[in-house]
This record gives C-alpha cells, sequence and structure tokens, in this order.
C-alpha cells in the first residue's frame, strides 16, 4: 500500500510544481490562470489520494479538507503573487487556516497564540515595512523569480522526500482517545482531562520553564538588537541626480508653525 | 480521530512551498514570508507528532517556535529597513556583491 500510496503522491507533486512554476512571477506573458488550474488539479489530485490511501474514512475530515486546501492555495500565493502586499494579506490566510488545523488537532491553546501572534503583531510588523519601503508601480525584482525551475525542482523534491517517508508512518494514531498529560509531570496525568490551556501551561511552567526563560531572555535580546540597528545612522547611497533629502527636524513640515 | 500522516504530507507541502519561495523570490520581505510559511509547516508536523506519542512536547515545542519566529521577525525586519535605506531598494540582488 505504501509504495503505491508515495508513487501516486510523487505524480501529484509533480504536477503542483508544474503548477507552481507556472505561477511564479517571470516577464513575459502571463501564465497564471494555467498555472491556477494545473495546481488546482495538483489540490484535488492530492486530496483524492489522501482520501482513498491515507485518511480513515470520518465526517470529521471535511473540515481537514477545507482548511488544508486553504491552507495549501494561499500559501502557493504567498511566494508566488507578485505584490508584497498581497502576500502578506495571503500570509494571514495560511496563518488562520494552520490555526484552524491546530484546533482538528486539540491544540486549541496553540492555535489562539497562533492567531494572536501571527495574524495580529508579526503581519503587522511585515505591513508596516512593507508600507515604510514601497516604490510604486511594481519594481523588476518583483515581476522576476531567481532560477524559477531549479528552486521548483528542489523544493518538491524535497516535499516528496518528506512525504514519501510519512506514509510509512501508521494511519492514524493509536485508537485509545488522547489524554493530554503533561510529560513526566508525576500524577498529573488526570488533569490532562481538564483541558489543553491548562495541560500546556503545567507543561511550560514545569518541565520546560528553563526553556521558557531563555525564551524570554531572546526576546529581550532581540528587542535590545531591534533598536539599535534602527538607530544606526546610515550613509545613504543616492543617484547623482536625485533631489537632497531634508534634515530629519523638517521632514513632512510644510506649513510654518503657528 | 484525526490521523497523523495527512498533517505530516500538510506540512510537507507548505514547507516546500515556503523553501521555493525563500529560493526564488527575489523581494527581501517576501522571502522572509517565505520562511514564515515553512515555519507554519513546522508548526503543524510538530503538534501532529505531539499528538502521535500523546505528549505535550509537540505544543511546547511549537510555542517555542513562535517565539524564535517573533524574534527573527522584529531582527529581520529592522535589517531590512537598514538595507533599504542604503541601497534604496528591496532586491535581494543588489547586495550581491560576495559572489563569487
Amino acid at each position: 500500500m505504501t509504495s503505491v500510496t508515495a508513487i501516486l503522491l510523487y505524480l501529484v507533486f509533480a504536477l503542483g510544481g508544474v503548477g507552481v512554476y507556472l505561477l511564479l512571477p517571470k516577464p513575459g506573458r502571463s501564465q497564471v490562470a494555467a498555472g491556477a488550474t494545473v495546481g488546482a488539479l495538483a489540490l484535488v489530485g492530492l486530496f483524492v489520494v489522501l482520501a482513498t490511501q491515507v485518511i480513515v474514512p470520518d465526517t470529521a475530515n471535511v473540515f481537514f479538507y477545507l482548511f488544508a486546501a486553504i491552507a495549501v492555495l494561499a500559501a502557493s500565493r504567498v511566494v508566488t503573487h507578485p505584490n508584497p502586499i498581497y502576500c502578506a494579506v495571503y500570509f494571514v490566510l495560511v496563518v488562520i487556516a494552520v490555526a484552524a488545523l491546530l484546533v482538528l488537532q486539540g491544540a486549541e491553546f496553540l492555535a489562539v497564540a497562533l492567531v494572536m501572534i501571527y495574524a495580529g503583531a508579526i503581519l503587522v510588523t511585515y505591513l508596516f515595512v512593507i508600507m515604510l519601503a514601497h516604490q510604486g508601480g511594481s519594481p523588476v525584482y518583483d515581476r522576476r523569480s531567481r532560477e524559477p525551475a531549479w528552486a521548483v525542482l528542489a523544493g518538491f523534491v524535497l516535499m516528496a522526500a518528506i512525504a514519501g517517508r510519512a506514509v510509512d508512518l501508521p494511519a492514524s494514531a493509536s485508537p485509545e482517545p488522547v489524554t493530554v498529560t503533561t510529560a513526566g509531570a508525576e500524577g498529573s496525568a488526570v488533569r490532562g482531562t481538564e483541558g489543553n490551556t491548562i495541560a500546556m501551561g503545567e507543561a511550560i511552567m514545569t518541565r520546560y520553564v528553563v526553556a521558557l526563560e531563555i525564551a524570554g531572555v531572546l526576546l529581550l535580546i532581540a528587542m535590545v538588537g531591534a533598536i539599535a540597528l534602527s538607530q544606526k545612522p546610515v550613509p545613504i547611497e543616492r543617484a547623482p541626480g536625485a533631489a537632497k533629502p531634508k534634515p530629519l527636524g523638517q521632514v513632512g513640515r510644510e506649513v510654518e508653525p503657528f | 480521530m484525526p490521523g497523523i500522516v495527512e498533517y505530516l504530507i500538510l506540512g510537507a507541502v507548505l514547507f516546500a512551498l515556503g523553501l521555493v519561495g525563500f529560493m526564488s523570490r527575489r523581494n527581501l520581505i517576501v522571502i522572509f514570508l517565505s520562511t514564515e510559511v515553512m515555519f507554519q509547516g513546522v508548526v503543524i508536523n510538530a503538534v501532529a507528532y505531539g499528538r502521535l506519542h500523546h505528549h505535550m512536547e509537540g505544543q511546547a515545542f511549537a510555542l517555542f517556535l513562535l517565539a524564535i519566529a517573533a524574534v527573527e521577525a522584529g531582527l529581520a525586519l529592522g535589517l531590512i529597513m537598514l538595507l533599504y535605506r542604503q541601497r534604496d531598494s528591496l532586491d535581494a540582488e543588489a547586495w550581491s556583491l560576495m559572489r563569487g
């Protein structure tokens, strides 16, 4: 079963690779329609292979298919859309779909954290930088990719390698229901029934507390580093004919003050 | 109960799509967005493996992954702004002086 599944997956991935190659920005006539068609075909093929070979039939699976489709389609647009603002907005879609998939796996706390941190904080920072560095029009480096064929080949070979190994695993988790227990916290196994957030809090406050502290220190260091980076004065290499920028105190002030 | 393999395959797909974007795009911001897509694939895989072993380790690992992603985004965007102010361009090819 597994070798047949793996070969079917390889075929589907090859189709998806062709679709992503067509979608990547290239000079010349737009191939987005063809790429989207081939990519959608590959996604449908992936789901057919999963449904017939891998997934145990279940009514709850419809949510997996729904959110997996959203995640994969939005991710393919993130990496292929020529406008970086659209890339960032499609990435919000990826985050929300992944959060829904985490809920399906019983990781509610992580799903909420993912939406808050990624869609709430990180994405706003990305959008800020995109707006700050926006040049108007679409510059040439957004309309051309660097070696799209080799990148797609490498990426999809990696995908096939991982997925080809993954199908060797047992088709599903062992049949007993998942009681989320904190690893190594003796005597607290029964508390796992109280919910994912409590189990998660116990885990990171007992077994992983050192890692938690290190993560906090890392965030502090990163904050200091980001502030130091953004304060550093930078010599600006301007084109010879360009207008000299105003001194820092006068930027944006067009009207005489009262 | 959902299985494991489909989540692993989905994680592989997201990771590889991010890798394609990381290698082929030229806009610095889109390159870093692609790494965030790769992070999403890794989060799905970590949680799926944690569920396979009935263990909180996968979810705890994914939480620390989120912290690292936040650190990476903050520093990387600061660096991108620095690079943008020097060359007036987000093109990664503008920084190819060290290419052999």
